[in-house]
């Protein structure tokens, strides 16, 4: 891992660099923002503890909160950090500070188009809205904006990438037998696995989407279209999930005292999500009657493999910040936790996220089991599963991070150390109360996305604790999450207007216990990674993709022919899959 | 090892999760905890933090 360059701080050494991620983070807050104050009063409508909207309006903010977040916030606030780490571990700005701005620009003008079409739902005479959810797939129906507006935020994220492979490849030119410095080496193999796996939601919004919103096509294949999106909608997961592991390796060592135990470990697990995330997005699908249950077994089995990265994070992490806690002194078998800066609100955070992070895994190995997902599958169980993942392990380790990276890019110390470490325990205290009434409230089989979840003549009964006590829960820990933001917003803003200091913060970054030197340099061929990764992706959607266009109506649903070319493709794919199975199996037997 | 506010704060939070499901483990064993009993719980163990931090805390004369 390079260190800081020359000793000076990034702003003063990148000054269009720290523009451009000050300008991303901006827009992440204000969403953040925005969309934590819909998640506040849904939150206090669904437990009707607090009802100021109209049960139909609940969905235009359930979309808002979940676009605003699970999109823009996240996204636009990892496009901030993969500059930072791109610029800081090659020791170079970027090719041109111009094409930065442009992707920057078309995020944005996409993150407007999309916030208009969704908050349009709430005038009803402007005839505009986009009550789709965040699961944008059909049939429900946006207004065209919307679209369009994703699929520049999307093509926008294409650029952003584009701009650090220019980076990547200025600094190879100059230094053609180093390793990938490692921060880099995770923002290439994240942008391999985003370019993979948003293909299939572009596929989805320019060719089905835009012209079904449009009226130029008169249905869409729903089977299609969700299928598509949970095409990208696993890996987005990770998209997510790998800018917090960027900074769980590279810097929450160094917060804790120490160095990172493991190099040639973090590039493992990288290209494991890199091959992993995609072939997996029917798990999200055990309930679809249109696609063969062989098919869901085999996403099954490559999203168990998908533990292995995690585990081997969960270690290496885990090692690196008692490698920390025992530079600063600590001792013992479990003692050693005690000398870790739990002060500092960077890492304390960071700390709390990755063991909330541990709790949404354990939900998460429920949602993949086939068998027992049908216990769960659309009940409030799920948004508490990926409020403990998106919504802590990501969100909170963003925030966390944010303490020591936004006065990096200022040039100006933390307005407040005790306010940050305050706001972090709350963020981890009210998601705990949050999320586990929403665990416990899905296994009585309350449902996910309504404003009503009550029933005429039926109660839900829990087995411990009643209904009334999980809706307070959810209530109380909604109420505490938001006041949670207005916390870290409030003392990002006073940092930022703060005075310039000569040294904000310490960012110097130690080299990792073990570094690349030993590990195969095999493990820097991107391209035969890609490949591999391409492969497995055809190998887990040919078929059951084929099969749906086929057996759903065509490509466009609603009893529409497949075009004859088309369908002859289909049908030569399906007998040269049938004939090679056959020669392997004459060949196993 | 001094009881700094910091580490008294990572104490308390993570109690919550603990006293939250208190009455889930304590449903495998067939015991009933009313949502009173998990509150006095949690309500003592703060009150034992608090003295504990008084005791060994910042600034007292114990952790001088």
């Amino acid at each position: 891992m390079a260190t800081e360059s020359g000793g000076s701080e990034f702003v003063d050494t990148f000054p269009d660099e720290a523009a451009i991620i000050k300008a991303s983070f901006l827009i992440a807050f204000v969403s953040l923002g925005i969309g934590a104050f819909f998640g506040l009063i849904q939150a206090l409508h669904r437990t009707n503890v607090l009802r100021v909207i109209d049960s139909a309006d609940y969905y235009t903010l359930l979309t808002g909160h979940g676009v605003l977040l699970a999109i823009v916030f996240t996204i636009f606030f990892l496009c901030g950090v993969f500059h930072w780490a791109v610029a800081r571990s090659l020791d170079r700005p970027a090719e041109s500070a111009l094409f930065s701005w442009a992707w920057v620009g078309l995020m944005t003008t996409g993150t407007v188009l999309a916030t208009v079409a969704i908050l349009g739902g709430l005038v009803p005479n402007l005839g505009m809205s986009a009550d789709v959810l965040f699961t944008f797939y059909a049939p429900l129906q946006a207004h065209p904006i919307f679209y369009i507006g994703l699929a520049m935020f999307i093509v926008g994220t294409w650029l952003a990438g584009a701009d650090w492979f220019l980076s990547y490849r200025a600094w190879r030119q100059d230094h053609p037998d180093e390793r990938i410095p490692l921060q880099t080496f995770m923002v290439l193999t994240t942008m391999i696995m985003w370019y993979i796996s948003t293909l299939g939601v572009a596929v989805s919004v320019v060719f089905f989407l835009i012209p079904w919103s449009l009226g130029l096509i008169e249905s869409v294949n729903p089977l299609l279209t969700r299928t598509l999106f949970w095409y990208f909608g696993h890996p987005i997961v990770y998209f997510w999930l790998m800018p917090a592991y960027l900074l769980w390796y590279t810097v929450l060592p160094k917060l804790a005292g120490g160095r990172l135990f493991s190099d040639p470990l973090a590039r493992v697990v990288f290209l494991l999500f890199l091959l992993l995330s995609t072939p997996v997005g029917i798990h999200h699908q055990y309930l679809d009657p249109g696609i063969a249950e062989g098919f869901k077994f085999i996403a099954m089995t490559n999203t168990m493999f998908l533990l292995l990265p995690s585990l081997l994070t969960a270690f290496t992490v885990v090692a690196s910040v008692e490698h920390g806690a025992r530079q600063r002194g600590g001792e013992g078998y479990l003692r050693w936790l005690g000398a870790l800066p739990w002060r500092d609100p960077a890492f304390t955070g960071m700390a709390l996220a990755g063991a909330m992070f541990a709790a949404g895994g354990f939900s998460g190995m429920i949602n993949a089991g086939m068998n027992i997902n049908y216990l769960i599958h659309n009940t409030l169980w799920v948004p508490g599963h990926f409020h403990l993942t998106v919504g802590t392990a990501v969100a909170l380790t963003m925030m966390a991070g944010s303490y020591w990276l936004v006065p990096q890019v200022t040039g100006t110390k933390l307005y407040s150390r005790p306010i940050g470490l305050l706001q972090v325990i709350m963020w981890f205290v009210g998601m705990v109360f949050m999320s586990n009434a929403m665990h416990r409230a899905g296994l009585a089989g309350i449902p996910r996305r309504t404003a009503e979840p009550q029933y005429q003549n039926f109660e839900f009964l829990t087995p411990i604790g009643s209904i009334f006590e999980l809706r307070v829960q959810i209530a109380l820990g909604g109420t505490l999450l938001f006041l949670s933001v207005v916390l870290f917003l409030f003392n990002i803003l006073l940092t930022s207007l703060g005075e310039e200091s000569d040294r904000p913060v310490d960012s110097y970054l130690p080299e990792p216990l073990s570094g690349p030197e030993g590990s195969p340099r095999i493990l820097d061929n991107l391209a035969m990674w890609t490949g591999i990764a391409a492969v497995l992706v055809v190998l887990a959607y040919t078929l059951p993709l084929a099969g749906i266009i086929q057996n759903g109506g065509g490509l466009f649903g609603g009893g529409l022919p497949v075009p004859a070319t088309v369908s002859a493709g289909f049908d030569l794919v399906l007998t040269t899959v049938t004939s090679a199975f056959n020669t392997l199996w004459g060949v196993v037997a | 090892m001094k009881l700094t506010k910091a580490r008294a704060l990572i104490l308390i939070a993570f109690s919550v999760p603990v006293a939250i499901e208190l009455r889930t483990v304590a449903g495998f064993f067939n015991v009933e905890l009313p949502l009173i009993a998990v509150a006095v719980i949690e309500f003592l163990f703060l009150a034992l933090l608090f003295v504990l931090y008084g005791l060994y805390g910042e600034g007292s004369e114990s952790a001088a």
